[in-house]
């Protein structure tokens, strides 16, 4: 009987670990409920003086002015602009990257290419801002005769770098997923490598890709210090790829610490965080989405 | 003479999901006897082994209906700690897996856990194990050395040690020496046999000469049902079931 | 009749003319990204390792951050990065640990790893604006090491949970059931064999973690950084002046920005050597654990 009880306590003693470490798994989730509560008990009183439409399509961002004005649409633009842009330039590289690593290098060149796209990916934003400003900007200015240099181009270019690795590795992992049978039964048939990889394993990593893709996306979006330095600050509707813009993140950055605490401009910069929040969230479960439904019909849906 | 029958099984069905793949078995296995567990590939062999000591737990999604006896009492009770068990019922794998840690250690580490502090008891406790599983002269001045450096045969024999120094009353190996050179199984194969007196062996092979050299009792397996449970010599020489002579002289399938 | 099938020869001729087109974009693709790497670090390097001197090191700012050196702010970007990671370890790991021992499928671990992913996806501002709202305003820390390390700690707990993840599910199956079959409980099991055998895995996750903190600038703006403190922190609740941040300050707000160019790139490749070194340091360990793998 003594024995009977002892296994009982241990039994407890059990279930009481894997309760306390499912709590603080848990954690992540509360994290997430947590942000957005305090983003909202901040952001939230804003819409005491504006109405939510007018916060996002409005298209005049004066929080200083006297009365100001908190349209946060040039902003939502200029974020899209350059997350666009960014994309142009990072969906092709790191896709090909990605084949190149998974399918074409050769073993040695394999790890040090992914050691580069590693160290790319832990490149400090600020180090990338700084470069951008300092010598991409300046590039710029002189060779097309621009006002400025810092521009939605120069944000773009520098965010691609950052996406290229977000989007490189995930891509290679689909990439790399790819049951060997298919590609066996496509070389079998006569195709070509290039054949192979194009009508076989790209199709076959798509979801893979896909969310590679839409990850990098959420990355570029909510990138604050490269947009901060080089995109150029003006809280207009840009006409061109030259013109300077104020994506949301930038413009939270820059101007919490000159907005006084609790004032209209300080609840609209974190009901601007609202909507980043909101943007991200979506793209994240997006991504969830289109990975997961993937891994669940596995190959079958080729 | 009453026979003492340690475990026991009575109409055991086990699922792994919506698969069966054992189905009313029921067999008695005999304290400090050798049974071995014979069939063809898939036949449920491991699955009812891995039942005996609850290691079929660790797999998600399956069940088991009927009864497994223990000194006469049901394993899978709602009230019995699947860890005691397992403290009295030892098993030896396929293949050899000691931990990434040194051969002394890899023997103390369930005993330590297990409450045994005192230091001259656990060297005691070494040196005994070792010596049973007949590998204490061949590693008595290295017991510091990674267990991971030993030779496929040694680990299997120090996995056995590693088992002993539990003090188990059951052992139980599925395919314990298809991992191993001839050499090393002859090895194993008359620890097994002097281990007998003191413990009560369940072994699970593919090579039926091993399971006629070492076993009492044999039974045959075939798609999950236990097709006939006889003495070894019976069912080496003139089985009751004709299943079992074709397995046994080779036409099968 | 199809004529590619007719003129097989000149058929594989364009088929491996396309391949070796794509081929070329491939490398291409690969050569572009080497050279953007090599090529921010090297103009990096070339521009300042002539302001990293000995004093640059060890002194504090001097003439209103003109001159002298970047001392505070090394010292900032460790306190925060060491408390980061003092955060988001045990959490990580914890995690981990719950998440590919004790889970099985179902709801649950559904939910919970969807919230480590959407966590990781939040913005990095978004991260600021939340340490600002909550461990400044609301629990009342201030601006401070402790708000700052407690935002990174969050940032990168994702990172460590995934890292601490994969390196537990790489400890084989069979070392888990030969302790368990030994009579040892699932607990000790854990702590006893698979912790110790991911422990180099964990680790190297958390390198990795500690180098996204240390690079981290948005997170730190409103909840920890100082544009500059004269003296070192005397406690968890002081501001601290940090690498990342100095940089934007001087490369943005002061009103000497070409006068302190030199102090920018010198700060710039101080940040970069301690964040890519400590990349690097992690990526070389795993790669010499892989080969070393004892099982
Ligand atoms: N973890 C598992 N999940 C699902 N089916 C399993 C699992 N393990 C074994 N099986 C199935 O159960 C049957 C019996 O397996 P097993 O007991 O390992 O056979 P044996 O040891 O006799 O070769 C086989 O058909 C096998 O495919
Ligand atoms: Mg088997």
């Amino acid at each position: 009987m003594k024995n009977r009880k002892h296994s009982l306590t241990k039994h407890a003693k059990e279930i009481a670990i894997r309760n306390l470490f499912g709590f603080f798994a848990f954690l992540s989730v509360l994290l997430l409920g947590l942000i957005l509560v305090f983003l909202f008990r901040e952001g939230l009183p804003l819409f005491k003086q504006i109405s939510v439409v007018d916060f996002l399509f409005g298209t005049a961002w004066y929080p200083t002015y006297d009365p100001p004005e908190y349209g946060i649409w040039p902003l939502i633009v200029g974020s899209l602009a350059i997350t666009f842009f960014a994309c142009l330039i990072a969906v092709p590289l790191g896709l090909l990257s990605a084949v190149y690593i998974a399918e074409i290098a050769p073993a040695g060149i394999k790890e040090i290419l992914k050691s580069i796209i590693e160290l790319l990916a832990g490149l400090p934003s600020v180090v990338l801002g700084f470069f951008g400003m300092v010598i991409v900007g300046p590039w710029l200015q002189e060779t097309f005769d621009l006002p400025t240099g810092l521009n939605i181009i120069n944000a773009a270019v520098m965010l691609a770098i950052m996406a290229i690795p977000t989007i490189s590795s995930i891509s290679e992992d689909a990439l790399y997923a790819v049951p060997r049978e298919f590609k066996e039964a496509s070389y079998a048939l006569g195709a070509t490598k290039y054949e192979t990889i194009i009508r076989v394993i790209i199709p076959a990593a798509l979801s893979g890709v896909s969310t590679a893709v839409i990850l990098g996306m959420a990355r570029a979006i909510g990138e604050t210090m490269v947009v901060l330095m080089v995109a150029g600050g003006a809280a207009a509707i840009p006409e061109g790829i030259f013109d300077a813009v104020r994506p949301m993140t930038a413009s939270i950055a820059a101007e919490m610490g000159e907005a006084p605490f609790r004032s209209g401009h300080y609840h609209a910069l974190f009901a601007t965080g609202i909507v980043l929040f909101m943007i991200t969230l979506a793209f994240n479960l997006i991504a969830d989405y289109i990975s997961n439904r993937f891994r669940e019909t596995g190959s079958g849906t080729l | 003479m009453e026979k003492d029958f340690i475990i026991r099984t009575k109409n055991v069905d086990f699922f792994y999901g919506a698969f069966r793949a054992l189905s009313d078995v029921t067999v008695d296995f005999e304290k400090n006897k050798v049974t071995a567990l014979i069939g063809p590939s898939g036949c449920g062999k491991s699955t009812l082994l891995r039942l005996l000591n609850r290691m079929n737990d660790l797999i998600d999604g399956t069940r088991v209906e009927g009864e497994i006896l223990f000194e006469g009492r049901n394993i899978y009770a709602p009230d019995v700690d699947p860890v005691e068990i397992r403290q009295r019922i030892g098993m030896v794998f396929q293949k050899p897996n000691p931990f990434p840690k040194s051969i002394f250690n890899n023997i103390t580490y369930a005993p330590k856990l297990a409450g045994i502090r005192d230091r001259g008891e656990i060297e005691a406790l070494v040196e005994a194990s070792l010596k049973q599983a007949v590998l204490w002269d061949e590693v008595k001045d290295i017991l510091t050395k990674s267990a991971m450096t030993l030779s496929g045969g040694q680990q299997q024999r120090l996995c056995i040690a590693r088992a002993l120094a539990m003090k188990p009353d059951v052992i139980l190996m599925d395919e314990p020496t298809s991992a191993l050179d001839p050499i090393s199984t002859a090895k194993i194969e008359e620890l097994i046999d002097t281990l007998k007196k003191h413990y009560t062996i369940i072994i699970v092979t593919h090579n039926m000469q091993q399971a006629a050299r070492i076993s009492e009792y044999t039974g045959f397996f075939y798609l999950g049902k236990l097709i006939e449970f006889n003495a070894t010599e019976k069912i080496f020489t003139n089985p009751d079931v004709k299943q079992t002579e074709d397995y046994i002289t080779g036409r099968f399938g | 009749m199809n004529e590619e099938i007719l003129h097989p020869v000149m058929n594989m001729k364009w088929r491996y003319f396309k391949q070796r087109l794509f081929f070329g974009a491939v490398r291409l693709s690969a050569f572009v990204i080497t050279f953007a790497l090599l090529g921010i670090l090297a103009y990096i390097l070339a521009n300042g390792f002539r302001a990293i001197t000995w004093e640059f090191l060890t002194q504090p700012p001097t003439d209103s951050m003109t001159k002298g050196g970047i001392m505070p702010a090394i010292v900032g970007t460790l306190y925060l990065t060491v408390g980061a990671i003092l955060v988001a370890m045990p959490l990580g790991v914890v995690s981990a640990i719950f998440l590919t021992e004790y889970a099985k499928q179902g709801a649950l671990i559904r939910i919970i790893r969807i919230g480590v992913n959407c966590l990781a996806g939040v913005p990095s501002v978004v991260f600021g604006l939340f340490g600002l709202g909550f461990f400044v305003v609301f629990l009342k820390f201030g601006s401070s090491i402790l708000a700052g390390a407690l935002t990174l700690g969050i940032l990168i707990l994702p990172t460590i949970i995934g890292a601490a993840e994969e390196a537990i599910k790489a400890v084989p199956q069979t070392f888990r059931e030969a302790s368990l079959a030994l009579g040892v409980s699932k607990w000790n099991t854990i702590f006893r064999i698979v912790l110790p055998s991911a422990l180099p895995g964990i680790l190297t996750g958390a390198i990795l973690g500690v180098g996204r903190a240390a690079g981290e600038t948005a997170p730190i703006m409103f909840t920890a950084a100082a544009f500059f403190t004269a003296v070192l922190p005397k406690s968890i609740f002081d501001e601290v002046m940090a690498l990342p941040y100095h940089i934007y300050v001087l490369a943005t707000a002061g009103t000497h920005i070409e006068e302190t160019r030199p102090l920018q790139y010198g700060t710039v490749l101080v940040l970069i050597a301690l964040v890519l070194g400590i990349d690097l340091i992690a990526i070389i360990m795993r790669s010499t654990l892989r080969r070393n793998k004892r099982w």
